[in-house]
């Protein structure tokens, strides 16, 4: 048996703390019940005398924060359906799909998740499983059902209130079921019934429900596919814009610098979801592979990777313009399947970042984002320890952030082989 | 890309067939697909010329088809709670568990259960994410809920019927959503507002289920926790007994010889659940080790337990002397007792009089045949799916062996059962000092 209050003494020959500064070598990290105690190097780190301490040397591996990945949808199959279609699984189905998921990424290194978007109750009543010791989860950070119009983008999830009044009642609602902040969809999406060049709530519903949800302490993410829907968000007060695509109601793809001033200026987050447009040109390019593609598929994936092309584009230059901009993938949305998060880190590094900015984009400013920072994100004492090592220096390579070797959660190494 | 018809050829030192003959030595199995192709001495044996053939070599191991657990509660903690307790947990929650159970049963080399009574929908629904490629578990024959009278044993599960009409009706409606069987709970049990000691269903509503099941070939299973319900049981021509407590009804232990013999005139199954008591007594021998003594309540209730402990292997010794046809079901995850431990059930049918092999057998072959699915598995013949285990020892020597579970096989796949630590967590300890 395992006793937390006992001190876990970790070694390796390099240490990021999330703060950005220079990697520390021959590090140690000292842990206890649960929480980073200590951080420094082999000399500097100390026990207190007469403590057990359980000693590990990972050698020549790098430790780092858990990685946070701000942007999930835990109940997803990542197999390419429409989300029409996943919302017509039954809620038990749903639950068991989100407890893979949930496993998965936490196996992959991701120690905290942001679900953006569940069906019904699904994501909630997980998290109560995972509290009774049924299936093992990152830490969750659950919205529940995303608050959308009728017929708006993931209105299908069951949260879809009209006016202000309902906006406030849909927000109650949801804190009272358990929600830690508050998703909103504010153009639509790819729900068949949406319009994703055009806004959905009006302002005023906008900022009712972020003048709710600020209220109760919590935080507000806003789905944006188009400009017009960035702008209202901003002028409601939300504090992550998602996706953040500079589109005009036309579907023209025209980047606004003034929305980046703004959304710098407030210090508003952007979570520019890349990975997942990445998915969707290789998905059809595997499919153009393999069995070619009809002409309307031909001219999706020329589409889709313009699109992907200024989606990069903009992340430089919103980046240029002070905004910060955090990791969160969007898995398992469309084809994006779980349990490959660094795939969304790897493209803020082809979008520009260094390894280092990539890792505090997934780290350290996604806990930011997620209102999070106080307990996790960084490497210090007092924060929960939840760290990964990797094999190599994701620093130098970014690529190394997947030879992950071990996942140490709330202070415990997790049993990645454990699928039970 | 693998080939449609990949080919597996398994080499052991020994091959029990779960036919009833003893245990054949230099036997290879050849598998292909999901499907047993041939199975025979070494020199016979061999995959066609040309195919992709796996070769999987056991040396020195056992092996045998996949167990087989007739009884099942895949909803349930085994922590102790009280069914009434475990049906206020959500559908969702249940599910989740009832996907674990699942995981640890098939890792334990356990490839088919049968499921004895989950609440709503809850177990249809975890076989269809199975289906979809979401979960993994072992083949799964379902009840979807137990047909309860009102206010009767699990009938917090969710189909309380009253009457000949509503219970065909119900009948029906199982069927529709999926179930393969129709459990049915002749006396009271455990549930608060049920009595255990008196008969449940009126006779004519008993019929009128396991007439209706029948219509749709689908057999029937009844809880009998009193011999009133053994006794109606028999007259609804129901298939398999389960607990079989000779009990009247003032409570009273008393082997009804009578009604032993008229299970085995009319060739009844019986699943006489020993386990399920031992694990409560096991808990509260933990709770006492833990705490260096117990209340007189549960001192009380230990001894209780004891008591009923061997009257029960008593009766299950008299049945198998008297050649009925018992059956390991484990009953877990009821109360106490988990999920991923069924050999302990078959290890009581032993020391009740099981010979090792004959305990085999009541978890395999004779297990399938009682679910009316000896067609598909049960056994390792020609034509059967390539549902196996393969086993350190010999478990037609010492029963215990079927705890050594090396690797198992569902319809021909390799199961990945995880880390070893997590293997071993599976298994629930025996008291320090065992009664």
């Amino acid at each position: 048996m395992e006793f937390p209050q006992n001190f876990k003494l970790l070694k390796a020959a390099r240490l990021v703390d999330g703060y950005g500064g220079p990697v520390r070598e021959r590090a140690a990290i000292l842990l206890k019940s649960g929480r980073i105690q200590q951080v420094g190097t082999e000399e500097t780190v100390s026990v207190p005398e007469g403590a057990t301490v359980e000693e590990m040397d990972y050698g020549d591996r790098t430790i780092i924060p858990g990685l946070i990945d701000c942007h999930v949808h835990l109940i997803g199959i990542g197999d390419g359906r429409a989300g029409e279609e996943l919302t017509a699984l039954p809620d038990e189905v749903l639950t068991v799909q989100a407890a893979q998921n949930a496993r998965t990424h936490l196996y992959s290194g991701v120690t905290t998740v942001r679900d953006c978007g569940a069906k019904n109750r699904t994501t909630f009543l997980l998290r109560e499983a995972v509290k009774m010791g049924i299936t093992p989860a990152p830490t969750l950070i659950l919205s529940g059902r995303p608050v959308a119009i009728v017929g708006g983008h993931l209105s299908y999830f069951g949260t879809h209130p009209t006016g202000p009044v309902e906006c406030r009642a849909a927000v109650r609602q949801l804190v009272k079921e358990g929600a830690d902040f508050i998703k909103i969809t504010a153009t639509g999406g790819s729900t068949k019934t949406s319009f994703p060049l055009r806004p959905s709530f009006s302002i005023e519903e906008l900022a009712a429900i972020c003048d709710e949800t600020h209220k109760f302490g919590k935080h507000t993410a806003a789905h944006c596919a188009s400009s017009q829907g960035i702008v209202n968000a901003l002028d409601a007060g939300v504090d992550t814009i998602i996706h953040c695509r500079h589109k005009e109601s036309d579907g023209t793809n025209i980047y606004r610098p003034e929305i980046a001033e703004r959304i710098a200026e407030r210090g508003v987050f952007v979570n520019p979801t890349m990975n997942i447009s990445r998915v969707s040109v290789e998905l059809l390019e595997t499919k153009q592979e393999e069995y070619g593609l009809t002409q309307s598929e031909q001219s999706q994936l020329d589409g889709l990777r313009a699109d992907h092309e200024f989606i990069l584009d903009s992340f430089a230059r919103m980046r240029d313009a002070g905004v910060v901009m955090v990791c969160g993938s969007d898995s398992a949305w469309g084809g994006y399947k779980m349990g490959n998060f660094q795939g969304e880190v790897e493209e803020a590094v082809v979008g520009g970042m260094s390894p280092m900015e990539s890792i505090i984009a997934a780290t350290k400013d996604s806990a930011r984002s997620c209102w999070a920072d106080g307990v996790i994100g960084t490497l210090e004492p007092g924060k929960q320890a939840d760290l990964l090592i990797v094999d190599g220096d994701p620093t130098r390579d970014i690529k190394d952030l997947r030879n992950v070797v071990d996942v140490v959660q709330n202070g415990t190494v997790v049993d990645r082989n454990n699928y039970l | 890309m693998p080939a449609m018809d990949d080919y597996k050829l398994i080499k052991s030192a020994r091959l029990i067939d779960a036919r009833g003959g003893s245990p054949r030595e230099n036997w290879m199995m050849l598998i292909k697909g999901s499907t047993i192709e041939a199975i025979g001495p070494a020199d016979e044996v061999s995959a066609p010329e040309a195919a992709c053939v796996e070769v999987l070599d056991f040396p020195g191991k056992t092996l045998m088809p996949g167990m087989i657990d007739c009884h099942t509660h895949h909803n349930g903690i085994g922590d102790g709670r009280l069914g009434d307790e475990l049906v206020t947990l959500p559908d969702e929650i249940l599910t989740l568990q009832s996907a674990k159970n699942a995981r640890a049963s098939l890792f334990s080399g356990v490839t088919t259960i049968r499921e004895n009574g989950p609440k709503n929908m809850t177990m249809f629904r975890l076989r269809d994410a199975i289906n979809q490629g979401l979960e993994t578990g072992p083949r799964m024959v379902l009840c979807g809920r137990p047909v309860a009278i009102v206010g009767g044993h699990m009938g917090y599960f969710g189909s309380e019927v009253t009457g000949s009409v509503e219970c065909r009706a119900m009948t029906r409606q199982l069927i529709k959503e999926g179930a393969d069987y129709i459990k049915i709970v002749a006396t009271g049990g455990s549930t608060r507002t049920s009595f255990p000691m008196r008969p449940s269903f009126n006779l004519d509503e008993l019929s009128a289920v396991t007439e209706e099941a029948r219509k749709f070939g689908k057999l029937t299973a009844t809880h009998c926790a009193s011999s009133n319900g053994i006794e109606n049981s028999l007259k609804a021509n129901v298939d398999m007994i389960i607990h079989c407590v000779y009990r009247d009804a003032d409570g009273s232990n008393n082997f009804r010889q009578d009604l032993a013999e008229r299970i085995g005139n009319q060739e009844k199954f019986i699943n006489p659940t020993l386990h399920v008591l031992r694990a409560g007594v096991w808990a509260l021998q933990h709770k006492s080790d833990l705490l260096g003594g117990l209340t007189r309540q549960d001192q009380e209730m230990m001894d209780e337990g004891l008591r009923n402990l061997e009257t029960r292997m008593e009766d299950c010794r008299k049945m198998i002397e008297m050649g009925l046809k018992v059956i390991t079901g484990s009953d877990s995850s009821w109360e106490d007792y988990q999920l991923g431990n069924t050999v302990y059930e078959t290890e009581l049918l032993v020391q009740a009089g099981f010979t090792p092999m004959q305990g085999v057998l009541s978890v395999t072959s004779e297990a399938a045949k009682s679910l009316g699915i000896d067609d598909v598995v049960g056994t390792l013949e020609v034509g059967k799916e390539a549902d196996f285990i393969v086993v350190d020892g010999d478990p037609s020597r010492d029963i215990n062996d079927l705890w050594n579970i090396l690797e198992v096989f569902k319809a021909g796949k390799r199961i990945d059962r995880g880390s070893e630590r997590s293997q071993a967590s599976v298994r629930q300890q025996s008291p320090a000092k065992e009664n």
